[in-house]
């Protein structure tokens, strides 16, 4: 976790603040996909004219029309520069969310009886999306650790069996999200994942891959 | 009359002790997943549907209707008692909510909120059942354009008006309907996108989509907080738990105004409740302003009341659009409808002749899940606030079992797996970088059905495009679009200019 960084300057605090473009990239890239596809895709020889490749070439193109439009919107307008603060210290964030929400709140209400109600309800919905003067702080670690779980937990789904890769994705998820008792989990992790199996392999009937306890029940 | 009588067999058939245990685990995992933030009833039911594949249609129906509403119900209760709304439907009803709590009238806001919930969910029920029928005789009348014209209404309108951007939402949009594309073109048998995988000719399934979206994107966003500073103090529910007499006579106009702003706005597809619930708060607070002892600003009841009852009335006569039209005009609906599909059911016109048991049954456990909500919520909402109290990683994680456990029992696919957490990371960019992920599911679910419709009629005028605008219904429909969109940048447009003019000059 890093602390507060000092302002800084150059091409990477310029990134920093424009992360957003990730979501632009992501569009161009779906567009250039889905052209690719359409321009290779087999078609049946005897097709009713608007065919099967009418819509992914307009979806195509919207992709990559979003993809410019918000790219340039994300360029214009950056995060602010300044982080969240996190838990502990930051005096300045510390009556943060209470009067931020506060705050939205009355904005929210006077444009409310203008009727324009949604744009300021998103502000309000998440102080996130840039309500505030500070940028999210993203807990790098914590969403790595989560997915790691998550892609451990299928590959090892098939050979391991529900009871013993469910018990461990909950402990990774839970471990990822902060819980400081791992030995104490691994219990809970195997009650609860062994309560999904009872319930609805043995109780509804769901198929659960057994693994190497295959024997054993 | 015949309504009366349908609706009589339909409680018929749901008052078995079966049944009812149905309607009641609904409304409790419902409420349960509703009191967490983040979460809603849309995914309540997601998480829901894989896990019901083993009941009759019947139970598996009647269970939903009490996820849904319980989500509805649930939703208030950690907003009002701390300040971060269960789902966006519930933050017109926090912001008084939760002024209330602070001074020490936590019970009677729960309980405002609670009976709001009721009445505008009956009272939409109610008109449900009178106008469903022949909301879907209207729709037989409709034909391949007339749908396309709906879909794209609705395509236009979500993103429009959800967003606080009408360029994200529409990036929103789009990425909904390129994930729609893969899979077997129904008209042509074309596979599109699909990588020559076998698994994915049925396209990507509607159970990954928005588990991916709505849950596993929630818990990586909450994993993303970690350590940021949050204020998530649980206000004591302290105070009466019955309102007085002086109470009641505010909150029964408010209940009733909330209604009868809801009630439209399920019919218009916009994508929820959002809209409505702060159109009720707007005109409360106006309507506050004239009385000299307004509470506006230190929790006025009213403005628990009416949001609250808008909320439930616009989710009642979503779930009749969705019923007679086969529109779903929100999220939830669009789960909803994914749920039909899943038993073989394609709600519209037809539904009400095919499997009017069904429909009239479920219409029917509408009224008996608002009943058992209200007793579940009005004594026991202190209760279901200790829920906020188990440590966050514990429930998250619980959740992540349970989408995982959920999307691998439907399909025993292990790419459904890899999809899902692909979807969810995309959900987790979205919520992070502020696009709606609304558009996206009724892009998902939408999608299919506006390129169906399009090459249909355009099969039929030969290729002829002016056939999408020649009968009257799709001219009108197209106007009003039109219209409202103009109205809503002008709009936007107009309070921006003023935002820029009161912070030039502060004064």
């Amino acid at each position: 976790m890093t602390t507060h960084p000092a302002p800084e300057s150059g091409p990477a605090a310029c990134l920093r603040r424009r992360t957003g473009l990730i979501v632009p990239l992501l569009l161009l890239v779906t567009g250039i996909v889905l052209g690719a596809g359409t321009l290779t895709m087999e078609v049946p020889p005897n097709v009713a004219s608007p065919g099967p490749q009418l819509f992914p070439t307009v979806v195509a193109v919207a992709c990559v029309v979003f993809a410019v439009l918000l790219g340039i919107d994300v360029l214009r307008r950056p995060e602010p520069e300044r982080v969240a603060g996190p838990a502990d210290g930051d005096p300045a964030t510390d009556a943060g969310t209470a009067a931020r929400t506060a705050e939205a709140a009355d904005v929210t209400a006077s444009s409310a009886s203008t009727d324009a109600p949604v744009d300021v309800s998103e502000g309000a919905a998440d102080d996130t999306a840039g309500a505030g003067a500070t940028r999210v702080r993203s807990n790098r670690g914590a969403v790595a650790g989560l997915v790691g779980t998550i892609v451990a937990f299928i590959a090892l789904l098939v050979p391991l069996g529900w009871l013993l890769s469910g018990a461990l994705l909950f402990w990774g998820v839970a471990r990822a999200l902060g819980s400081r008792r791992p030995v104490f989990d691994i219990f809970l992790s195997i009650a609860i994942s062994s309560i999904v199996q009872l319930a609805f392999s043995a109780g509804l009937g769901l198929n659960l891959p057994p693994g190497v306890l295959a024997g054993v029940f | 009359m015949s309504s009366l009588g349908n609706l009589g067999d339909g409680f018929l058939t749901i008052l078995t002790p079966m049944n009812m245990l149905w309607v009641l685990v609904g409304a409790l995992l419902g409420t349960a997943v509703g009191v967490l933030p983040g979460l809603g009833s849309a995914m309540a039911v997601a998480l829901l549907l894989p896990v019901t594949f083993s009941l009759d249609p019947v139970g598996a129906f009647i269970m939903f209707a009490g996820v849904l509403f319980g989500g509805l119900f649930g939703d208030s209760t950690a907003g009002i008692l701390m300040n971060t709304p269960g789902n966006s439907t519930a933050i017109a009803g926090s912001i008084e909510g939760h002024r209330m709590a602070r001074s020490g009238r936590a019970a009677q806001a729960l309980a405002t909120a609670a009976i709001g919930a009721f009445v505008g969910g009956i009272l939409s029920s109610v008109l449900v059942v009178f106008f469903a029928p022949s909301l879907a005789e209207l729709a037989t009348l409709f034909g391949p354009a007339e749908y396309l014209a709906l879909s794209v209404f609705a395509f236009v309108a979500i993103s429009a008006v959800v967003s606080e951007s009408v360029l994200r939402g529409l990036a929103a949009l789009v990425i909904g309907l390129a994930i729609a594309l893969v899979g077997v073109d129904g008209m042509s048998g074309t596979a599109r996108f699909t990588g020559g995988m076998p698994e994915l000719f049925d396209g990507i399934s509607i159970v990954v989509i928005t588990v991916g979206l709505l849950a596993l994107g929630e818990v990586i966003a909450v994993a993303a907080r970690r350590g940021t500073k949050e204020d998530l103090r649980v206000m004591p529910s302290t105070g009466r738990l019955w309102l007085s007499r002086a109470e009641i006579r505010l909150a029964i106009p408010a209940w009733l105004r909330g209604t009868a702003i809801g009630v439209p706005f399920g019919i218009i597809p916009v994508g929820g409740s959002e809209v409505p619930t702060f159109l009720s708060y707007g005109t409360e607070r106006r309507l506050g302003s004239r009385r000299a002892d307004s509470l506006f600003g230190k929790g006025a009841i009213q403005g628990v009341a009416g949001p609250e009852a808008a909320g439930n009335a616009t989710a009642g006569t979503a779930m009749g659009a969705l019923l007679a039209l086969g529109l779903p005009t929100s999220a939830t609906a669009a789960v909803m409808l994914a749920a039909f599909r899943q038993y073989g059911l394609q709600p519209g016109p037809l539904l009400f002749e095919r499997a009017s048991e069904l429909v009239w049954a479920l219409l029917a456990s509408f009224f008996v899940a608002m009943a058992v909500l209200l007793v579940l919520n009005l004594p026991f909402a202190p209760l279901w606030a200790k829920l906020l109290k188990v440590p966050r990683h514990y429930l998250y994680s619980g959740i992540t079992v349970f989408a995982m456990l959920g999307v691998y029992a439907t399909s025993s696919k292990i790419l459904d797996l890899v999809l899902v957490l692909a979807i969810g990371l995309l959900g987790f960019a979205m919520r992070r970088y502020g696009l709606p992920v609304a558009p996206v599911l009724i892009a998902v679910i939408l999608g299919p059905l506006a390129e169906t419709e399009f090459r249909r009629a355009m099969a039929v005028s030969e290729g002829d495009p002016s056939v999408l605008v020649s009968s009257p219904i799709t001219i009108v429909l197209y106007l009003v679009l039109a219209l409202g969109v103009t109205g809503l940048l002008v709009q936007r447009a107009r309070n921006r200019g003023r935002a820029i003019a009161s912070e030039a000059n502060p004064s």
